[in-house]
């Protein structure tokens, strides 16, 4: 019994040609798929960006989206300050400083977070460059903590502040409408 | 005797031979994930601001969209329920209650930017003074609100004292 296999064709002059199913196996046409792939290709590279100041979005922050935006003084060198609803991260590293609380209660923190800052102050001074503190966030911190640490960082020796933000061209979604 | 070719030999000779794609699909299956992964997505901004003390003023001196100060101190005030807005020399006190709870009205101050910065043409200066339990997000967004109206120097004012109201 073969009934499976053999596929009869009556459409050449009604006579009956044989063919065996899964002798020739057909060509699989990716074509279509080439043509979609080379066009992701061209969009992502026309998209690439080698800023590294791009890929610097802190993970599990959701940040306050503005339209303006300032160009880091120049010769400046950042230091960045995460700031979290349940903690302080500092520096490139993420050190954990602790939660907001430990920040304003305990001395100790404080202290150590402020030589930490005039350290780095002064090397970046000693380079020739300007010490700037890079301020990242989030949209639900309250301002109380940030006034904290602006005063901080003006002990620190650290006369340029930027606070960071997600880019926007849309007016309208700052302006809540 | 001489024979013609096969029928299969003329065929193949005729039909044209589909390129070998698969290297160029590993290629791209390498490619694509890799640039998926460097590829910005969200586009950060800075946000520059002054410090109010004397020696550090202007910590934007170097700032090159610096507008011509004159010596008249406007200050926004976030305050937890409304913005106000007073300028020196005037006593009345632009007061923008909050649409709802929660939720500040930064088309208003927007409208009120707007008309400050035309009456006060060379002002470059805005002095901001949040309140302590004031979100992050209203801060930043009345500072992007000042300086797209062409207020770019924003003095935060760290002192909780809310001044102009007592005089």
């Amino acid at each position: 019994m073969n009934t499976l296999s053999v596929k009869v064709n009556r459409t050449s002059g009604g006579k009956f040609q044989h063919r065996k199913r899964g002798n020739k196996t057909k060509d699989l046409n990716i074509t279509s798929l080439i043509d979609i792939l080379t066009i992701l290709l061209v969009f992502m590279i026309k998209n690439i960006s080698m800023d590294s100041t791009q890929k610097n979005s802190p993970e599990g922050m959701l940040l306050p989206t503005t339209i303006t935006t300032n160009e880091l003084v120049e010769s400046g060198k950042v230091v960045y300050l995460k700031i979290y609803p349940d903690k302080i991260l500092y520096g490139t590293e993420s050190l954990n400083v602790g939660t907001m609380e430990d920040f304003l209660g305990r001395t100790e923190i404080r202290n150590s977070l402020l030589k930490l800052l005039q350290m780095e102050s002064k090397a970046i001074s000693s380079l020739s460059s300007k010490p700037c503190l890079l301020i990242q966030a989030d949209k639900e911190v309250p301002c109380r903590y940030i006034t904290e640490f602006i005063k901080f960082s003006a002990q620190a020796s650290f006369a340029n502040i930027y606070f960071s933000s997600i880019h926007t061209e849309d007016k309208d979604q700052i302006l809540g409408l | 005797m001489a024979y013609g070719p096969t029928k299969s030999r003329s065929r193949s000779q005729n039909e044209l031979r589909e390129p070998n794609l698969i290297p160029i699909m590993n290629l791209f299956i390498v490619i694509i994930p890799m640039l998926m992964t460097i590829m910005v997505t969200v586009h950060l901004a800075m946000i520059e601001i002054t410090l109010p003390t004397e020696g550090a003023g202007n910590g934007g001196d170097d700032s090159q969209e610096q507008v011509e100060d004159i010596s008249r101190v406007i200050t926004l005030a976030l305050l937890p329920d409304r913005f106000e807005i007073m300028v020196e020399g005037i006593e009345d006190i632009i007061s923008i209650p909050q649409l709802s709870a929660g939720t500040y009205d930064y088309f208003t101050l927007d409208r009120n930017m707007a008309h400050l910065k035309n009456a006060n043409e060379k002002q470059g200066t805005i002095d901001i003074l949040p309140d302590p339990a004031v979100k992050f997000d209203t801060l930043l967004r009345s500072i992007d609100i000042c300086k797209s109206n062409n207020f770019p120097n924003i003095k935060y004012l760290t002192s909780s004292t809310k001044f102009y109201k007592a005089k």
